[in-house]
């Protein structure tokens, strides 16, 4: 039997088993995610994955444009947070060597869509530069990334809700690394974890860089702009799994607030669950989890 | 030849973009003073991935045939991006747009939703986006002008899915319509399960709704098969993996899990579903309408 065959086994009478917000857990057969609702849920004491998530009213506008320089700070003091380092270089010098050739995998799509601003790349580069790796070292693009070359990964993301995978953050920004992408989408995207084990990507990541500064929870495919919302937030982390799983719970929260119901994020993250349970990519169980909630407190929704 | 393709190769040399069919919309030029930008792009079932990666397979589950993108520009105003889906049935182009229902009530083509800069409609067999950048103050009046254009420019009217009269209207949550074929968009709006029990394909037609019942606000999913023996396997299929009971007779009403009730009812071809009913006797009712309605409802 498939390590994913468990999952095609879920109903929707799992999700209406499970408590509100610890539903999708459940139904995933993770009981982990089912926890996210305990008090307990991304403050762990002994944590298997840390996740800094930093917020900043100024981030971006009424207007939706987004603020170079606060993005630049709220990284530094993700940076600083995550590491405990006081010196911004040193921070980025834990994971990043001169020696390096780092790649930056963001997503990037057509303006209709939702992709990682502009600001973001630009304050990651920089930072790389800043703690020794030579700008020709440096590659950062969606497609095509030299990932044979690269010695080191740099994982940027945005937020999405996804019509096929549930939700696309860091795990899912791999799938361009894949030869054959749409096949991943089968059976609710379940294997994207393999993407993070092929030969040229197999442990290069690390560090995961998550713009969620104007995140999108619709059903899609194309932006409906009642669905993104300026959330203005920075993710830092090394726990793809992790990362992914607090993102989750975000918009899981936002969806509800929108519908005033619970309008659970549908198909089921599939992926998240599997790149937990049969990839062993990280952990998607939140009392496992600490997440350090810095900057902007209002609407933080977890 | 071998210089070309290596140019093509090198990306020097773009390869000749598709061009539209001839059952493709001819858009406006301009629009109040925004101009085309760029050549149009052309993308059929086989290269819709190469517009959007990773959604294309929303389209694909309809019976899409191909999608004309164009772009528009004004000095100093918000690019403007209209995207014509021409689908093979009218029936499809309405069911693409009930996938978001979240907008706006507006009056263009059929059906029409605005959101903050984004205009969708549909008429006939096509599906049309109008996405501004930005949302201006002008930008609403741009959008719905261009978009009355556009469908001015589409000669007839189209056949919503006779599917849609096996509603019952009393209590109807309009919003909460969906029309579909397959469980990839099932699973969108409503995620039922993980095995396609219903045996939903692209021969299958559906339509999701729910309604308002005292408290509670049931779904009632109503498939129509192509054959009635297809329709049977499925209503067996679906009750033992969802209802764990195999049926007997044409119709099964359980309740499940937090005093739920969900059940369903076989009617010749089709099979119409309820969940999520907060009593035996709401769910009855549901499937009872249905089933009155959906006799005088021919494919």
């Amino acid at each position: 039997m498939s390590p994913h065959d468990k999952f095609d086994r879920v109903t929707r009478r799992n999700f209406l088993r499970g408590a509100a917000y610890g539903s999708l857990g459940l139904a995933m057969g993770i009981e982990g995610l089912a926890r996210a609702g305990q008090d307990s849920a991304f403050a762990a004491e002994k944590p298997l994955a840390e996740v800094v998530l930093v917020r900043n009213e100024a981030a971006v506008d009424a207007g939706h444009l987004v603020n170079s320089a606060v993005v630049a700070e709220m990284l530094d003091t993700a940076m600083k947070s995550f590491t405990g380092e006081s010196e911004i270089a040193k921070a980025w010098q834990r994971y990043f060597r001169p020696q390096d050739n780092v790649g930056i995998k963001y997503t990037r799509c057509s303006w209709h869509r939702i992709h990682v601003n502009q600001a973001v790349l630009d304050a990651i580069t920089d930072r790389l530069i800043a703690g020794g790796v030579a700008r020709s070292r440096v590659t950062a693009n969606d497609f095509g990334l030299p990932v044979k070359d690269c010695t080191a990964l740099l994982n940027v993301p945005t937020v999405k809700v996804h019509a096929l995978t549930g939700i696309a953050v860091s795990i899912k920004n791999y799938i361009n690394f894949a030869g054959n992408r749409s096949s991943y989408h089968f059976d609710g995207s379940s294997k994207l974890g393999e993407t993070w084990l092929l030969p040229e990507v197999k442990g290069k990541t690390r560090l995961i860089v998550v713009d969620m500064l104007r995140p999108y929870f619709g059903p899609g495919p194309q932006i409906n702009p009642l669905h993104q919302w300026d959330y203005r937030a920075i993710l830092v982390g090394t726990d793809p799994v992790a990362i992914d799983t607090v993102c989750l719970s975000i918009c899981q929260k936002k969806r509800n607030l929108f519908k005033g119901e619970e309008w659970l994020i549908t198909p089921p993250p599939r992926s998240l669950a599997a790149a937990d349970s049969v990839y062993h990519l990280g952990t998607s169980d939140p009392t496992k989890i600490k997440l350090t909630r810095l900057g902007w407190a209002k609407e933080q929704l977890i | 030849m071998r210089a070309f393709l290596i140019l093509i190769g090198l990306g020097l040399l773009a390869p000749p973009m598709a061009r539209a069919d001839e059952n493709m919309l001819r858009l406006p030029q301009q629009v109040l003073g925004w101009k085309i930008d760029g050549p149009d792009k052309v993308f059929s079932r086989q290269t819709i991935f190469d517009y959007m990666d990773g959604g294309g397979e929303i389209y694909l589950a309809y019976d899409f045939q191909q999608l004309l993108a164009r772009e528009y520009v004004r000095p100093n105003a918000p690019r403007i991006v209209a995207e014509v889906y021409r689908m093979a049935s009218s029936g499809d182009a309405y069911g693409v747009f009930t996938h978001d229902t979240d907008g706006q009530s507006v009056a263009v083509g059929q059906g029409a939703l605005y959101s903050a800069g984004l205009l969708r409609f549909w008429k006939d067999r096509f599906f049309v986006r109008l996405q501004a950048e930005d949302e201006t103050a002008e930008v609403k009046t741009i959008l719905m002008a261009l978009g009355r254009q556009i469908a001015l420019g589409i000669p007839q009217s189209g056949k919503t899915p006779s599917l849609l009269m096996a509603l019952p209207l009393q209590g109807l949550i309009e919003s909460s319509v969906h029309y579909f074929h397959t469980s990839v968009s099932l699973n969108i709006h409503y995620f039922l399960d993980g095995s396609n029990s219903l045996n939903l394909n692209s021969g299958t037609e559906a339509i999701l709704a729910r309604y308002r019942q005292s408290s509670d606000k049931p779904y009632l999913l109503i498939v129509r098969y192509p054959k009635r023996g297809d329709a049977r396997a499925a209503f067996e299929q679906f009750s033992r993996a969802y209802l764990r009971e195999t049926p007997t007779g044409n119709a099964v009403l359980r309740k499940l899990d937090k005093g739920q009730f969900a059940g369903g009812r076989q009617e010749e071809t089709v099979l119409l579903l309820v969940f999520e009913a907060g009593s035996h006797e709401g769910a009855e009712k549901l499937l009872e309408l249905a089933a009155s309605r959906i006799k005088g409802v021919t494919p």
